[in-house]
């Protein structure tokens, strides 16, 4: 809906506004480094990841400091531990694969320098199929934009939320997707991924992974996704996520399928 | 002893602007009592004491036109200095011994009239008066120049000079009495070709906007490009930033009252204009000579009929334009009773074929009848009816829906003005209004992937009363003060959530139809006075408090149409904003310089804000995504004007701080709203070069609107993500432009005359921000770039102006 009305946007900006782009000098005063946690447990049988590091300046190189040194674990609500053994710098990888449980709690504790940070995901009760990929073209003057839809069977009565991420010829696009069912329960849907990062062209290899995700993590995207956005001039935050101390990332207990179709 | 009681009325009131809530109702009830009091002894005491007193009344009209004017001054020379003022309706009365006067009636850009007048019964006059000759200067002499800005308590009030809108440039020629807003100090832009305003720090969903007193809901076309105000139409436009008179309520920042054109009463005219994007209409004639007239004036943007030139299907599908319907009609059915119906239409559609199409639109309609009851007592009652929506379509068979979302009012207004003497003209009535709010309704067929879904209606009764007096205590002192009284029910049906602090759900309660939810009481109290120094300068002082009941869910800067309106509820309370100013006003040189300065401080409760992630579109449950805070803003504003000569306009400059506190947000410590612009400095020049060549410019600076940039960045899921340290704690850069224009008046024909109207706006192309983003370098993937996006770089017009 929210697409609908940017489009509209579009329009009228492409058309009146000689809009032009410019890439500009900020001095922008250094932030302290904060922490990040980013954890994953899927629904398939896999060595779960946890990774942790700090942000650097925004006129910083993209090189960001793993944090080596803490103690991971998840717990489920049943009270099982599994623990994380540090792979790599600031990797960690539990001691054996698992499978996360459909409607099951997990709770991610890391304990670093006497400090501890947790954060509770409950992976959603079912993985909804993504049933298929196609394309949709769009022209608007000269050019046509080849834009990825996915297909896929809201279940009625429960609340879903979903995220997908789009990657084109190996390479992930930088926009985020996610979706919820607000509008949609029960319904077949088709989501088109507009985004304008990647121009998709004939013969590309088009890969789509669909995650179903708690509610928590649908926020944290949905926000996410709106640092980016110039249409509305919304004010840019933080993410909220659902850890407990002062630390940025996320924790996310959720499915996941991936499909890949080659371009039309 | 009257004015014994008014002194502590006075003295307590500075003294507690910000009193609390239990504190202020106790004292407003003794306010209350004081001011019945006072109003006791003003009616009657005067009645006893008095000799034989006559009052003589009338309406004063343009002469060519039968157009009622406005605020023009009436006096008995004899024995008046200052005299009294037209109202709304072009309505005086005057009360003096009975004698042999001299009655002058003064209007700017009009010859003053004199007429002998024997005063020994009650009178009554209607006076017209001739347009002064518009292209020689107007001759002044003989009559003092009006120095009302001195002269009036009124604080905060800015009248916009209509002759001066039609020759500012703005973009793309469109005339704009919105854009010319946005040049006086005090009132703020958020960037290129947006007409949403921001007065004193408020929100740009705080200003009271009227067009024959209908609430405007969304001011704007085209996301904030154009204004609805179509300038052909209008008649009137006053400001209020501050001091609002006890009649106006239900907004916190400011009141813009625009009132439409009459129509001529006197001979049919044609007027209209062919310009770049838009193309507009006038027509305006008597119904029945010098007793009704009516006026239609419309306009609609045509660039989209270029679109269809397009050799691609889609681009030739596209929909793109505006149209808007302003119309009116009086008549005049005896000497006590007028009636006037007027309304508007307009409407912006926009869409691509096959895929989707929003449009959205106000309608307003306004049924108005004067009565005049005798020469003192003027009664107006109003009828009026108010609407906005939009419709947000889309046509693909998987994504098929339609979504309605509306605001509606009816109001029923009854405002009278009784002229006691020459001294006291009281106003007092009463307003009736009720909303509803439809936030939502969604429809779509089968294979979309979209439900139907109806959100529940809302409905409010909002009432209130006011009574307010204008005050002419000494030759030196006026004052104007008055008190409103609000009361806002939210009434059933419908399913009311209540949650808490966490916005957690507590309950849920079904209410039936009429059912009161929740209410509301607030007492208003406004205040302002003036104390002349000297005949060319005083000092005034104001207090003024608003309340408001409908509020818009936006954080964006940019005017959306759909932006959603909620009443006060259980959840959401009434906004409060307290407002206290002083200002020194100066004229000079013959009042040819207007000079004023004003240091005002406002304090706002109950401010609303939303969540991270919000989701406020066709939400049943969109209160539980908001946010409550306060604001504070404070500033300095300074005026000068010249008024008449060849060379005219004006210089104004603002230091001001608005700022926010929201406990979510930002640790709990205030920070600057988005509009916050510490230095804004506009200026604004005609110069009238020969009969035919009139050039203007305007030339505008301010700080850069505050904005949140990252400050740090980290990897997660593979994607750079931004750290926001503090929520608008940076600056987009200065925002600076300077328009021109020139107005070539045609060769004088008889019963045609024609003008061309050329603008360069931004003429030195600065590259205004319009936003900044952030993204990852396209040549070095490991650093981070930002880009800056501007809107509008020069943009030449030229406008055709014709009129028979």
């Amino acid at each position: 809906m929210k697409i609908k009305y940017q489009l509209a946007v579009l329009l009228f900006i492409s058309f009146f506004a000689a809009s032009c782009k410019k890439v500009i000098d900020l001095h922008l005063s250094d932030s302290d480094q904060q922490l990040i946690i980013e954890g994953n447990v899927t629904d398939v049988n896999t060595t779960q990841i946890v990774t942790i590091s700090k942000s650097v300046s925004f006129n910083s190189t993209n090189s960001f400091p793993a944090v080596s040194g803490a103690t991971v674990k998840i717990v489920d609500g049943n009270g099982n531990i599994r623990n994380f053994v540090e792979r790599s710098p600031g990797t960690y990888a539990s001691s054996a694969p698992f499978t996360g449980r459909y409607g099951q709690k997990y709770t991610l504790q890391v304990q670093l320098n006497g400090q501890t940070y947790s954060a509770n995901s409950v992976m959603p009760v079912q993985r909804v199929n993504l049933d298929s990929l196609s394309e949709n073209e769009q022209t608007f003057g000269n050019s046509t934009t080849k834009t990825v839809a996915v297909q896929y069977q809201d279940p009625s009565n429960q609340v879903n939320k979903y995220r997908f991420i789009l990657t084109v010829n190996a390479i992930q696009a930088k926009d985020v997707f996610v979706r919820d069912d607000q509008f949609s329960d029960g319904r077949h849907v088709e989501a088109l991924l507009y985004q304008d990062d990647i121009k998709i062209k004939t013969g590309d290899k088009v890969e789509v992974e669909m995650q179903c995700i708690d509610p928590t993590i649908y926020t944290y995207w949905y926000t996410f996704s709106q640092q980016s956005n110039n249409f509305d001039s919304t004010t840019p935050s933080n993410p909220p996520n659902n850890f407990d101390g002062k630390v940025l990332g996320y924790f996310s207990a959720h499915t996941t399928q991936i499909r890949t179709v080659t371009m039309p | 002893m009257g004015r014994l009681k008014l002194g502590d009325f006075k003295n307590n009131h500075s003294k507690k602007p910000t009193a609390n809530c239990s504190r202020s109702k106790a004292f407003m009830h003794k306010l209350l009592f004081f001011f019945i009091l006072w109003l006791g002894i003003v009616a009657f005491v005067p009645a006893v004491f008095a000799q034989k007193k006559y009052t003589i009344s009338g309406t004063v009209k343009d002469a060519t036109t039968g157009e009622t004017l406005i605020g023009a001054t009436v006096k008995l020379q004899e024995i008046q200095e200052n005299g009294a003022a037209t109202n709304a309706y072009g309505f005086f009365s005057l009360t003096a011994p009975e004698g042999d006067y001299n009655l002058a009636i003064s209007y700017i850009g009009y010859e003053t009239v004199t007429q002998p007048i024997k005063l020994n019964k009650n009178a009554q006059v209607n006076i017209l008066l001739l347009a002064g000759n518009s292209l020689k200067e107007v001759s002044i002499t003989g009559n003092k120049r009006k120095n009302e800005n001195v002269e009036s308590p009124q604080m905060g009030l800015t009248k916009l000079d209509l002759s001066q809108v039609n020759n500012v440039p703005v973009i793309f020629g469109e005339k704009d009495v919105l854009k010319t807003i946005q040049l006086l100090p005090g009132v703020k832009s958020t960037g290129d070709g947006n007409t949403g305003f921001y007065v004193r720090g408020g929100g740009a969903d705080q200003n009271l906007i009227l067009l024959d007193e209908a609430v405007v809901y969304n001011a704007s076309h085209l996301f904030g490009f154009f204004s609805t105000f179509n300038s052909d139409a209008i008649k009137d436009v006053n400001l209020y930033k501050g001091g609002m008179p006890a009649q106006y309520g239900g907004r916190l920042s400011s009141v813009l009252d625009i009132k439409m054109l009459d129509g001529n009463d006197k001979d049919y005219t044609v007027q209209g204009g062919i310009g770049l994007i838009a193309s507009r209409l006038k027509i305006e004639g008597p119904i029945v000579k010098d007793k009704g007239s009516f006026m239609v004036s419309a306009r609609r943007t045509y660039a989209d009929l270029f679109l269809k030139l397009s050799p691609d299907s889609t681009t030739r599908g596209a929909s793109l334009y505006f149209y808007d319907i302003n119309a009116k009609a009086n008549y005049h059915i005896d000497d006590k009773n007028t009636i006037y119906l007027s309304g508007y239409f307009g409407k912006d559609v926009l869409g691509l074929k096959d895929n989707f199409g929003t449009n959205w639109g106000n309608q307003t309609a306004t049924l108005r009848l004067n009565h005049i009851f005798n020469n003192k007592l003027f009664l107006n009652t109003s009828l009026i009816y108010s609407d906005y929506n939009f419709i947000v379509q889309s046509f693909t068979t998987n994504n098929n829906f339609k979504v309605t979302s509306k605001i509606r009012d009816f109001n029923l207004k009854e405002d009278f003005q009784y002229f006691i003497n020459n001294n006291n003209t009281l106003s007092f009535g009463i307003n009736a209004t009720q909303h509803t709010i439809s936030p939502g309704d969604i429809q779509s067929n089968d294979n979309s992937s979209v439900n139907p879904k109806t959100i529940q209606s809302r409905h409010g009764f909002e009432a209130s009363a006011y009574i307010s007096d204008e005050w002419h205590a000494t030759d030196k002192l006026n004052l104007l003060y008055g008190l409103r009284l609000t009361t806002f029910s939210l009434l059933g049906p419908g399913t009311i959530n209540t949650y808490d602090a966490n916005d957690a759900l507590v309950s849920s309660t079904i209410y039936g139809s009429g059912k009161v939810v929740k209410s509301y009481f607030n007492p208003e109290p406004r205040f302002s006075a003036s104390y002349k120094v000297n005949d060319l300068s005083s000092v005034k002082a104001s207090y003024n408090r608003n309340t408001q009941n409908i509020h818009l869910l936006s954080n964006s800067t940019a005017s959306s149409p759909t932006d959603l309106y909620v009443m006060s509820s259980n959840n959401i309370k009434p906004g409060i904003s307290d407002q206290v100013a002083i200002g020194y006003f100066k004229n000079s040189a013959n009042n040819m310089f207007e000079f004023s300065s004003e240091i005002y401080y406002k304090w706002m409760q109950n401010q609303i804000d939303y969540k991270n992630g919000a989701q406020l579109i066709a939400n049943q449950d969109v209160e539980s995504q908001l946010v409550y805070g306060r604001g504070r803003a404070y500033g300095l504003e300074l005026f000068l004007k010249k008024k008449y000569g060849k060379f005219n306009g004006w210089i104004g400059y603002t230091l001001s701080k608005t700022e926010n506190l929201f406990d979510a947000i930002n640790n709990g410590n205030y920070f600057a709203a988005t509009h916050d612009r510490i230095h804004d400095v506009s200026v604004v020049g005609i110069y009238k070069l020969t009969e035919r060549w009139t050039l203007s410019g305007t030339f505008v600076y301010g700080t850069g609107n505050a904005v949140t940039y990252p400050h740090g960045k980290y990897m997660v899921g593979g994607l750079t993500s931004f750290y926001y340290p503090d929520r608008n704690s940076d600056r987009l850069p200065p925002y600076s432009r300077l328009d021109l224009g020139a107005t070539l008046e045609g060769k004088q024909h008889k019963h045609f005359h024609s003008s061309w109207t050329f603008g360069v706006y931004n003429a030195y192309d600065r590259k205004n921000p319009y936003s900044v983003t952030f993204r990852d370098d396209p040549d070095d993937k490991t650093r981070t770039q930002a880009v800056k996006t501007s809107l509008f770089g020069v943009i030449p017009s030229v406008t055709y102006n014709f009129n028979f």
